[in-house]
């Protein structure tokens, strides 16, 4: 899959918090918890905040290769928690490139879903014509 | 059989709202429930669910004059004029965005489509509805914490939540124990409560963060499953006569096994994130709050309708007012109670 120049966080019910550097994000329409690594956080951080993907991968050169970034982008597009984006890409910040060759884990990000919705499925066991409510009585 | 679309749920909500205020008069039975800062009136029939709100909470004793009122009605098409449950009309279902429709009409709610069960609940009055299709027709979670959805949107809209932990203390300081089902969390306190150290409830506590983290008791109601109740020696001391509830689990009340009467809160120190290991001995490690929180806050969001997002922020910022720690528990309880013990004497140096 081609990479866009610039992403964005995916949507409204994407919502994300950082602890001590590391991330974590929920997906709000799924219940669905994705935890990073610490140069993962670093990478989501930047992308989620509009910084271009050719200077993430600039910025990140001397400590991860662009092969992997780029993996780890599509991960992200397929988990949707980023979308491509028509905005401007903007420059990344300057200690970017220190903060992610002092990273000590690999690219990483991990899906916990033990308690995510059951019911993306559909529940309702007889929807036939709907009624709707109110339902007009009809006049006989 | 009137259906319910997303379109149409905010105006079901209100109408179930107006139904119940219509028939105020006509439901037998008044409970008032008092917890932290509110006080709970419950109308509705005699029978299984007014049985269990005289049980399955520990009320709190302080000046009601501190307390807010909010009204909860639950009745079924046998009393006045309440109506029949509408069923759900759309084709598809997602519990986040029937909350979000809701949310954005000022409203909560919470429907169980096996049931035709309905929550319904404005905060900026107070005022929920809970709609059966008879008496006894809630799903059977509901008689050990009954109205928890209204309490979590009640408490949520005051900036404070019910968390799916455990709690164990001393001295009036203590833990948050928060981990999936089967990580030892309700066996470890139950293990804390019958070597001496206090708690303030499994399951679902109230936290504020104002002023600190603190934790204090909403129900009283306490779990095991058959080989943890064995183990813990509670067949001895509860005896077994009792039936099991819905999950297969014995289902007892704190101050059956309590060294003392249930403290009104706990100042909580730190966030333990238990998981059994299989050892003799339990040991205590720090653990990344990024650990912590995945921990904490799916069960806690999960299980409770609505406010996801604002529960979210609310786990995060409790993550970060506390050190966090994971204990692998040891086989025996006294040792596992022993070791929280000794974590709270130290750390209160």
């Amino acid at each position: 899959m081609p990479l866009s120049d610039v992403y964005a966080v995916a949507g409204r019910d994407i919502v994300f918090e950082s602890f001590d550097g590391e991330a974590v994000v929920l997906d709000l329409s799924n219940g669905k918890y994705f935890g990073f690594s610490d140069s993962g956080s670093k990478v989501w951080q930047a992308l989620s905040s509009g910084v271009g993907t050719e200077e993430l991968i600039r910025s990140a050169a001397a400590r991860i290769d662009a092969a992997a970034i780029e993996a780890f982008i599509t991960q992200l597009v397929e988990f949707g928690l980023l979308a491509p984006s028509s905005a401007t890409p903007l420059p990344s910040s300057d200690d970017l490139p220190a903060a992610l060759a002092a990273a000590s884990e690999p690219l990483n990000v991990s899906v916990h879903d033990d308690l995510a919705d059951l019911i993306l499925v559909d529940p309702i066991h007889e929807v036939e014509e709907p009624l709707g409510w109110p339902a007009v009585k009809q006049v006989s | 059989m009137p259906r319910v679309t997303l379109e149409t749920l905010p105006d079901y909500a209100r109408f179930l709202i107006a139904a119940a205020e219509g028939a105020a008069g006509q439901f037998p039975v008044r409970r008032a429930v008092h917890l932290p800062g509110l006080e709970l009136i419950a109308h509705l029939d005699p029978g299984a669910l007014a049985d269990a709100l005289g049980q399955a909470f520990i009320e709190a004793e302080g000046d009601p004059r501190d307390s807010r009122q909010c009204r909860v009605f639950i009745g079924h098409p046998g009393i006045g004029d309440m109506p029949e449950p509408a069923s759900w009309g759309d084709a598809h279902f997602t519990e986040h965005g029937f909350a979000r429709k809701l949310a954005e009409a000022g409203l909560r709610g919470h429907h169980y489509h096996d049931l035709d069960f309905w929550q319904v609940y404005d905060p900026d009055r107070r005022i929920g509805v809970q709609l059966m299709r008879s008496p006894a027709a809630f799903p059977p979670w509901e008689q050990g914490a009954p109205l928890r959805a209204f309490l979590h949107w009640e408490y949520a809209a005051r900036g404070m939540r019910l968390a799916h932990a455990g709690t164990l203390g001393l001295d009036g300081r203590g833990v948050l124990l928060a981990g999936a089902g089967g990580a030892g969390k309700s066996g470890t306190v139950v293990a804390g409560l019958l070597n001496g150290l206090d708690s303030v409830g499994d399951d679902y506590v109230l936290i504020d963060l104002s002023g600190g983290v603190t934790a204090q008791p909403l129900f009283s109601i306490l779990k095991q499953d058959p080989p943890g109740f064995a183990r813990l020696g509670l067949e001895r001391r509860l005896g077994t006569d009792r039936p099991l509830n819905w999950q297969g689990k014995h289902a007892f009340h704190i101050h059956e096994i309590a060294p003392r009467p249930v403290r009104e809160s706990l100042d909580i120190c730190a966030l333990l994130v238990p998981h059994v290991s299989g050892g003799k001995t339990s040991s205590i490690a720090p653990i990344s709050r990024k650990d912590a929180i995945i921990a904490l806050a799916p069960s806690g969001i999960a299980q409770m309708p609505g406010e996801r997002e604002s529960g979210f922020r609310f786990f995060s910022d409790l993550t970060r007012l506390l050190p966090c720690y994971r204990i692998s528990l040891g086989s025996r309880p006294e040792e596992i109670a022993g070791t929280i013990a000794d974590f709270l004497v130290r750390s209160a140096r």
